[in-house]
């Protein structure tokens, strides 16, 4: 048996490839390097500085004009005016002075400034001593004639406890397989490249990542979290039978891909695609999806040090409403809160994030962060069928504020004579009891409700989907959330508006009889999901749905419902 | 040596981005150029040095320039902390 370890995967896939440790250490060059003199150890490191410097400007340049690598291309910018600065210049000078050695004055000097910002409060410095060891670490390889890591033939698999963003940065997308974390962040910079570049991820490994050596064999599964390292031929074969399953259920879900999503009976039912990125919609479409449900425009907010201005928001919506073809594309506007701060946005940390100043509840007070990202959906509604879809609603009144800034984005962009449309649907995403409850309400004034069930199942039932222990109580099938759910279709459908759902639920086929039962119009989920719910959609009549619907409104409990579906479908 | 003093008035403070653009500016210049601060003095060509004091909406700086070319350095900072580095 191999060894396996287990950590959080945060981007799907099974990967396979050798280990290539990142976070490299120089201990072993640093003991052997002889120093010189103070004067000519200062000389060395200023040389060290000036290229790498170089090496990065010129790394910036081969970015310039690509904008998928525009995130990349900040954090060098970033990396090269910290290894410029003049304030670690001088630290440099003087520990060279107390160490006599350039290498290990490099380092310690950056060391002790990264140590300033890891205990400043603000979680957005405290990220950045990751960088300033980058960027010492990048000086010293640099003195001690250390070569980037060489690849060879095969894929690697990056694993690091940290792994510095340049290092993955600088190698090229068909040379990495996956990439494996010790920390637990998945806001770091190199979980953000990681994803751009959809590679398999796993990270919080913790200390059980100094069991995985260099140049180890290794599988990892991005679903599951797990590690098998040094895996035997048993291994790879039980794996190979997974990667072989998964391709033939791929090339099975492929010849779904065209065919409509209907019931026997002939109901049709929308299937959509969850995107984070414009630079998502085509994947999305190779599973055929019908539109894009959820574009979470976080995205376009994350990663970055400033706020993204109109015309930067304005390109990236405009090419997924684009890429939509004429199909809908729901941009949901900014849904963030404390538990994943942006450096920008000054939120102070919170007890209870969730509960607290997030998605519209900032929107609404920020609006210089809101009315750019209005003119810029209303904008790219000229180039196909875009909607404004509104996280968090309470109630009446937010919506209503929120209708009140979209005449003003309106007002504006007619008054810089900037082209716009009028036919931008505005809705709202059910993610709250609250809104549930008061749908009869809501449906007055919006055009569509799109349900958040991730959400609306944690706070309804007070169980924070992330916590281990009470993970057993989460169940999108507890009676008082298909209640909330059948009460705002039901809602949607007595307003002659539309109601769909883009939450994790959306993806169950389970779930998706009930809810075609319910009378839903659309389901987004990400777009691997597509092909098993359009074949359950497609086997099933909506009459034959309704009567199971009927059946399971009656019962007490989630895990009745659970089972009796697993058990009659 | 000239000197002014202002308050920051952006409301995101001295963040990364105006860090960014405030040591580019005043590295422009051959004097030396410091920021006081929260009883703190800084050299104001440091982006590492700059971001570390935390400068948020309403802190007093005072801007210092010692050298061939003071005032023109001091009058431009000055003027890239009163335009809110192009902020709200």
């Amino acid at each position: 048996m191999a060894e396996k370890i287990t950590g959080k995967g945060v981007i799907h896939g099974i990967a396979t490839g050798k280990i290539m440790l990142a976070g490299q250490n120089l201990d072993g060059y640093l003991v052997n390097y002889k120093p010189l003199d103070a004067t000519t150890e200062k000389e060395k490191a200023q040389k060290a500085i000036e290229t790498v410097a170089e090496n990065l400007q010129k790394n910036i340049e081969t970015f310039q004009g690509k904008e998928e690598m525009a995130a990349q291309a900040a954090i060098m910018e970033a990396h090269r005016m910290m290894v410029q600065d003049p304030a670690l210049g001088e630290a440099i000078v003087s520990m060279v002075e107390e160490v006599g050695s350039a290498p290990h004055a490099v380092l310690k000097a950056a060391e002790a400034q990264a140590k300033v910002f890891e205990q400043m409060e603000d979680e957005y410095f405290a990220a950045r001593a990751v960088d300033l060891r980058d960027v010492g670490k990048r000086i010293a390889k640099c003195i001690l004639g250390v070569k980037e890591p060489e690849i060879g033939e095969g894929k690697v698999i990056l694993c690091g406890h940290e792994i510095e963003p340049s290092v993955i940065a600088g190698l090229p997308t068909d040379k990495i397989a996956g990439v494996i974390l010790g920390a637990g962040s998945t806001t770091a910079h190199a979980v953000i490249i990681a994803k751009a570049r959809a590679l398999p991820t796993i990270v919080g490994v913790g200390d059980a990542i100094s069991q995985i050596a260099d140049g180890d064999d290794v599988i990892i599964d991005g679903e599951q979290g797990d590690i098998l390292i040094r895996p035997t031929e048993t291994d790879r074969a039980s794996y190979n039978e997974k990667i072989k399953q998964q391709e033939e259920l791929k090339a099975h879900y492929a010849t779904l891909k065209d065919l409509p999503t209907v019931t026997t009976d002939g109901i049709r039912v929308e299937l959509m695609a969850n995107i984070g990125s414009h630079m998502d919609v085509d994947n999305a479409k190779s599973y055929g999806c019908e539109g894009v449900g959820l574009f979470r425009s976080e995205f376009v907010f994350m990663g970055r040090e400033d706020i993204p201005n109109e015309e930067e928001q304005f390109k990236a919506y405009k090419e997924a409403v684009e890429k939509c073809e004429g199909n809908l594309c729901v941009i949901r506007t900014m849904d963030i809160g404390g538990d994943k701060p942006l450096p920008y946005l000054n939120i102070p940390p919170e007890e209870n994030p969730f509960l607290g100043y997030r998605a519209v509840r900032i929107s609404l007070k920020r609006k210089d962060l809101f009315l750019p990202q209005l003119k810029a959906i209303l904008r790219a509604g000229v180039y196909g069928k875009a909607a404004i879809m509104v996280p968090m609603v309470i109630n009446v009144a937010e919506f209503k504020k929120v209708k009140e800034y979209i005449e003003e984005a309106k007002m504006e962009l007619a008054h810089e004579g900037k082209k716009y449309s009028d036919n931008v649907q505005v809705g709202i995403m059910v993610e709250t009891p609250a809104a549930a409850v008061m749908t009869p309400v809501l449906a007055k004034y919006v055009d569509f409700f799109s349900i958040g069930t991730n959400d609306l199942v944690q706070y309804t039932l007070a169980v924070d989907r992330g916590n281990s222990s009470i993970a057993y109580l989460y169940n999108h099938f507890n009676p008082a959330v298909l209640t909330l759910i059948q009460r705002t279709i039901t809602s949607a459908r007595e307003n002659g508006i539309w109601a769909g759902m883009c939450g994790e639920m959306a993806s169950d086929p389970y779930a998706a009889v009930l809810l075609l039962g319910m009378g839903i119009s659309e389901l987004s989920m990400s777009a691997p999901s597509i092909p098993r719910v359009k074949e359950k959609i497609r086997s099933i009549s909506s009459i034959k749905a309704k009567e199971i619907l009927a059946d399971v409104m009656k019962m007490e409990d989630g895990d009745e419902v659970k089972a009796y579906l697993h058990k009659v479908l | 040596m000239t000197e002014e003093t202002l308050t920051i008035e952006n409301k995101t403070g001295i963040h990364a981005r105006p860090a960014s653009i405030f040591v580019q500016t005043a590295s422009k210049f051959k004097s030396k150029v410091q920021i006081k601060a929260k009883g703190k003095t800084v050299d104001a060509k440091s982006i590492l040095m700059i971001m570390s004091m935390g400068l948020v909406k309403g802190t007093e700086i005072t801007i210092c320039a010692d050298g061939p070319d003071e005032a023109d350095a001091v009058a431009a900072l000055k003027e890239l902390v009163e335009s809110k580095f192009g902020e709200e």
